[in-house]
């Protein structure tokens, strides 16, 4: 079949017509949603793992939560054994006290130096502790419980010297670091 | 066979050419695509729609949850301090080394024939430095002064030994004395000396007792 110029012509003007349906198409209608959708899809791609980690963090918060209590139960135990007010107040009244309890006589105690410690809300105080007059044995007995009833204190230096007058008793001085509230 | 003549050939010729008209084929071509592409238009619109729905979602999903997750990243941060502060606080109390059994087992071996006349003991205090120091002075009397402080150095070391990594002792002092002393009624020379033992605490630190309980080695042994 042989077309003719005006049929020719039409064919051109519906081609012509086809292109500019197919650009507007694209151009104005399928492609603004297409980029929306394109960029929704990335959101969603970039806010289900941030999602999913946030949900696990959350969870994961949780069970510490549950587990803290046990854990930090030491460090609050110890905390809450520490008299509030100032050491240089309780504290030599104390070991005087502990001494004198355990028969243990005119037991001074004066303050060495105070540092920070590396434990956040702490700080380390040195004390010298002098015991004019005790017997050994006596002596070992009260170190020995005041180790272990006083987690927070630490024996540095224990000097035991022979008293030349009475050969029965000694002299004893202790170093003892205590862990306070700063 | 009759003669057929058909009046209306022209008509049907131009009904048929009207049909097969090119310009009509192509429109007829075109309005098909574009109602194929209205269809596609309406099936991604609604994609679209229902993606965008679900992002919304998630944005105020997020939105809800964002500041949940900080709060719970910083309590866990909280958490982490407190039970790393307790976790040093515990190596701190178990690290201590306790003097108590020590003076115990000084006092244990010292025979009868040695006087004391000082013990010191020094610990580091810090975690860092392992080696404390024992010192012990005093005078020994026997036939033979200076081997009966010897054998006070031999003993005290393997008695030490069995309670820290490593122990060494090195004389400070050993004199013999003009001084003599009566002993089970007799009359022995004396010697005095002065002991130094250097002890390795740490791995002997690792069975040390929970905090605020009993030693193991508590008074009792110490009052025996």
């Amino acid at each position: 079949m042989k077309l003719e110029q005006e049929q020719i012509k039409k064919i051109g003007l519906a081609g012509l017509v086809l292109g500019a349906l197919l650009y507007g198409y694209f151009a104005y209608l399928l492609g603004p949603v297409q980029e929306n959708e394109q960029k929704a899809n990335s959101g969603i791609a970039a806010l289900e793992p941030q999602i999913a980690d946030a949900k696990k963090q959350i969870v994961t918060t949780a069970d510490l939560e549950k587990k803290a209590p046990a854990a930090t139960a030491l460090l609050n135990g110890l905390k809450n054994s520490i008299p509030d007010g100032a050491p240089i107040a309780w504290f030599p009244p104390k070991i005087a006290d502990y001494f004198k309890a355990r028969g243990i006589q005119k037991v001074t105690t004066h303050l060495v130096s105070t540092t920070p410690d590396d434990m956040p809300g702490f700080r380390r105080m040195v004390w010298s502790v002098d015991v004019p007059k005790v017997e050994f044995v006596p002596l070992g007995i009260a170190i020995s419980n005041l180790e272990n009833t006083e987690p927070l204190l630490t024996v540095l230096n224990v000097t035991v010297d022979a008293v030349r007058d009475d050969a029965q008793y000694q002299h004893a001085t202790l170093v003892v670091s205590t862990l306070v509230k700063s | 066979m009759p003669i057929h003549v058909n009046l209306y050939h022209e008509v049907q010729r131009q009904d048929l050419a009207r049909r097969r008209d090119p310009l009509r084929l192509a429109m007829l071509a075109v309005l098909l695509i574009a109602i194929g592409f209205v269809v596609n238009y309406f099936i991604v619109l609604e994609r679209s729609h229902s993606i965008g729905v679900r992002f919304a979602a998630l944005n105020e999903q997020w939105s809800k949850i964002s500041p949940q997750a900080k709060a719970a990243k910083a309590r866990q941060d909280e958490l982490n301090n407190e039970i790393a502060a307790s976790d040093a606080m515990l190596k701190t109390v178990e690290s201590r080394l306790y003097w108590a059994p020590v003076l115990d087992q000084v006092l244990k071996t010292i025979p009868s024939s040695v006087q004391l006349l000082h013990v010191g003991a020094d610990s580091p205090g810090n975690d860092r430095d392992t080696i404390s120091t024992l010192t012990v002075s005093g005078i020994s009397s026997a036939a033979e002064p200076r081997k009966e402080a010897e054998a006070v150095r031999i003993a005290l070391e393997k008695n030490l030994e069995t309670r820290f990594k490593h122990v060494t002792s090195v004389f400070k002092e050993l004199d013999d004395s003009d001084q003599f002393v009566l002993l089970n009624g007799r009359r022995l020379p004396t010697a005095t000396f002065s002991l130094e033992f250097q002890i390795e605490v740490r791995d002997a630190v690792a069975d040390a007792s929970v905090p605020g309980a009993p030693h193991k080695e508590s008074s009792s042994e110490a009052a025996e």
